[in-house]
């Protein structure tokens, strides 16, 4: 029996990666995330769905304190990274952001080369100690972002040159370059054709393995094929949270139920 | 009629065809706007066009020939014998002038009947005098044939004036008529009005250019002159400026550049880092509450005439580097020196820095800055790494701003600097003394031209050259910079 507790208790403690409790958020008096408790678990495909508006880059954005950036911006509540309070005074907004990594929903590569691109935060975190490894980490970020073979022969040419869907891919090879602890990806696919998708979401799955990946996503199918958990935002709230099989087959909520098949959008 | 009034009949006329052009525009279509190709007004405006363009194009270069063609019969009229000693037929030309406005402000004042004007002779009537009653004061007496050109000359621009207003009036009236015309459901006036606001839009931009075309070509004129009587051998390449106006002056412009560039070079020295530095702290660090007072109180240091700060060189700033560096240290015991003008060019220079940098910076997208922080990058990485390389070219198009601003400074240089050139012959030491008193080239072109001068002589001649070499010069370092920017953008964008 006691036996028993002790292993349950080990597998919640070490599975918890994020734990988010009475998150509010708001725009100056706009109140966009309303009373929020998740908890996002470690070495799973957590997605965020829910109608334009509802609240889930905000969200996304309190994980790593993007919302910082925003002057107007105001975030109460906890959330917790591995049991550690993130908005803590203590705790440094730029650590914080080296371990939880982002693509941003618009496609955002610096005004550099290719390369400088991918290079940039290995750089800024001295991940690479020569030349040499660091063309390893960006060539391995690239493969992994599914654009390597796009790009292999122009990596000296500017990254901000490339189209739509292939910056968003640079962006994500841009963020798991770091080799982030956590991956928060806002629509990484938005812009892609059927097959950069399935690649992403090969490399999301296999980001699965070692991180935990946050992915907000306006397709149910996506949804339903990358990730093991599921929440539903409505309006700022947190609708319906749990796995994602069984808010797909089973929601408890009725707006879940109608969001999902189509009747509120 | 005065031409004034010319105008406003064609405004009016202009204003009337709008309306006109509209109504007939929408009875063509039996009042429904939708049947006609563009909207009701784009047909009032084409014949409101129509009206004015032709009318005031005709008017404007109406005005323009008739003086010179007027002029031009008048002065057959001056024998060579009415030309007084060491005058030229120019000089008459202008008493002509002056006569002709004399007669016509007397008439004007009721001191002179229109007959009278048109009749008076030198022999019966003292002319000088009667104009001098009226306000317009003559050098000399009048001379018979200066007077009758004078009255040949009112008699035409009275002519000239009733032509001029005939035809102005006709041609606004045949560009109404034949514009209503044409104006039918099917007539495409949006795009004929388009035509015509291209055509006005490209007129004032060569306006602009012809404008530069016309300040070179004027100031090539006058060097070509200059150059036929120095060797550009000795200006280009001579190493000393002493000009002497009894002639034999050593016009040599390299003393003058030297000086310019130094000044202007301790003055950027002084400008780009503290300008570039208030900008970042600016955008990307400061409260919207320190944004809104310190902002417009850099910017007030734009506004501040540069004689004023060449006061405060004189007084305050020389006198200090003096004391405090020049004299202790050994180096001179001039308050007149490169640094005080360059470090007080470079103060003047810091709000042109800044407040441009400033803009560039807060243009970068936010998006940009989010992407480096989310990579786990500081504040401080973020503007070094994305910002600053992002705004690069807009920087590097204040910082030449603000070069060919301290190139072209002269106020500040003369109370700072001094008006002494600098002397290549006693070494180099004084050449890179920062406490040597040195001047510039626009300083000299000032004195060359101040004064007595003889527009013949290479001593004046002398500034168009010094002019144009400048100008060369920053012509030159826009070019450049404009290489540069294309070359980052090519690598960045
Ligand atoms: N910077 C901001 N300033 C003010 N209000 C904002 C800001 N960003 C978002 N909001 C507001 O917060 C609410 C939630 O926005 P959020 O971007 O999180 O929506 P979302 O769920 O990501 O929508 P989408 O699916 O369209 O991306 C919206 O009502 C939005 O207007
Ligand atoms: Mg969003």
């Amino acid at each position: 029996m006691n036996d028993m507790r002790l292993t349950e208790r080990a597998v919640d403690s070490k599975d918890v990666k994020i734990a988010a409790r009475k998150v509010q958020v708001f725009y100056g008096e706009t109140h966009a995330i309303k009373d929020v408790d998740v908890d996002i678990d470690d070495k799973t495909v957590t997605a965020f769905i829910g109608p334009s508006g509802c609240g889930k880059s905000t969200f996304l954005r309190c994980i790593n304190r993007m919302n910082d950036t925003i002057d107007v911006a105001r975030v109460e509540g906890d959330i917790h990274l591995d049991g550690e309070d993130i908005y803590n005074p203590k705790v440094d907004p730029v650590q914080l952001r080296a371990k939880v990594g982002m693509v941003f929903q618009k496609p955002n590569p610096f005004p550099k080369s290719i390369y400088d691109n991918v290079a940039y935060g290995p750089k800024i975190h001295g991940l690479a100690k020569n030349k040499a490894e660091l063309d390893e980490i960006v060539e391995r970020a690239l493969r992994r972002g599914a654009i390597w073979d796009e790009v292999k022969d122009r990596l000296q040419e500017p990254g901000t040159g490339l189209s739509g869907g292939q910056q968003q891919r640079l962006c994500i090879a841009r963020a798991v370059a770091t080799e982030p602890e956590v991956l928060l990806m806002d629509e990484p696919c938005s812009a892609l054709d059927p097959i950069a998708t399935a690649q992403v979401e090969e490399l999301i799955d296999e980001l699965k393995q070692n991180y935990s990946v946050v992915i907000v996503t306006h397709s149910m199918q996506q949804a339903a094929r990358v990730s093991q958990k599921t929440a539903f935002f409505h309006l700022g709230y947190l609708v319906e949270y749990g796995e994602t099989g069984q808010i797909f087959t089973n929601p408890k909520d009725s707006r879940t139920e109608s969001y999902i098949t189509g009747r509120i959008g | 009629m005065p031409t004034l009034w010319l105008v406003l009949i064609i405004l009016a006329l202009a204003a009337v065809g709008y309306v006109v052009g509209r109504q007939r525009a929408l009875a063509s279509s039996g009042g429904n706007a939708k049947l006609l190709h563009s909207l009701p007004s784009y047909y009032g405006a084409n014949v409101s066009f129509a009206v004015i363009i032709p009318a005031i194009g005709l008017l404007i270069l109406w005005l323009l020939v008739q003086p010179a063609w007027i002029q031009n019969r008048v002065a057959d009229m001056i024998p060579e014998g009415a030309i007084p000693e060491g005058a030229t037929l120019g000089l008459v030309m202008s008493d002509v002038e002056r006569v002709a406005t004399g007669l016509n402000l007397a008439v004007e004042q009721g001191a002179m009947s229109e007959e009278d004007a048109s009749s008076i002779r030198t022999e019966f009537t003292d002319v000088r005098q009667r104009l001098g009653e009226v306000g317009v004061a003559l050098g000399s007496n009048v001379d018979a044939p200066v007077l009758r050109a004078a009255q040949r000359y009112r008699e035409m621009s009275a002519t000239g004036n009733t032509w001029m207003t005939v035809a102005v009036l006709a041609a606004a009236l045949f560009g109404f008529v034949s514009s209503l015309a044409v104006t039918k459901a099917g007539f495409r006036a949006r795009n004929t009005v388009e035509r015509v606001i291209l055509i006005m839009l490209m007129v004032a931009a060569s306006i602009a250019v012809l404008t530069t075309l016309g300040i070179v070509l004027s100031m090539l004129f006058e060097t070509r002159n200059f150059f036929q009587q120095y060797p550009w051998t000795s200006f280009f390449f001579g190493l000393e400026w002493a000009p002497d106006f009894r002639g034999n002056s050593n016009l040599s412009i390299i003393p003058l550049l030297w000086g310019t560039l130094y000044i202007s070079f301790i003055a950027l020295l002084v400008a780009v880092p503290i300008g570039l530095f208030a900008a970042i702290y600016m955008s990307e660090y400061a409260g919207p509450r320190v944004r809104s007072v310190a902002k417009p109180l850099i910017e007030i240091l734009a506004g501040i005439p540069t004689i004023v700060y060449g006061l405060f060189a004189l007084i305050t700033v020389g006198p200090l580097l003096r004391d405090y560096f020049a004299m202790p240290m050994g180096l001179g015991e001039s308050a007149s020196s490169v640094a005080t003008a360059g470090v007080v060019m470079g103060i003047m220079l810091i709000p042109f820095v800044s407040s441009l940098s400033d803009d560039i910076i807060n243009a970068v997208p936010q998006a940009m800055r989010d992407g480096s922080f989310g990579l786990g990058a500081t504040h401080s990485e973020t503007i070094r790494q994305v910002v600053v390389p992002a705004a690069l070219p807009g920087i590097v198009g204040a910082i030449l701003l603000a070069a060919s601003r301290a190139i072209g400074e002269t106020m500040i240089v003369v109370l700072g600097a001094g008006a002494a050139a600098a002397q290549f012959d006693r070494g180099l030491g004084e050449l890179v003394n920062p406490f040597e008193a040195m001047t510039t080239v626009t300083v000299k072109i000032v004195s060359q031209l101040t004064g007595d001068t003889d527009f013949a002589a290479p001593e004046t001649l002398v500034a168009f050259a010094l002019g144009l070499t400048l100008f060369v010069i920053t012509l030159g370092l826009n070019v450049l910079a404009l290489y540069i920017v294309r070359k980052y953008r090519e690598q960045y964008e």
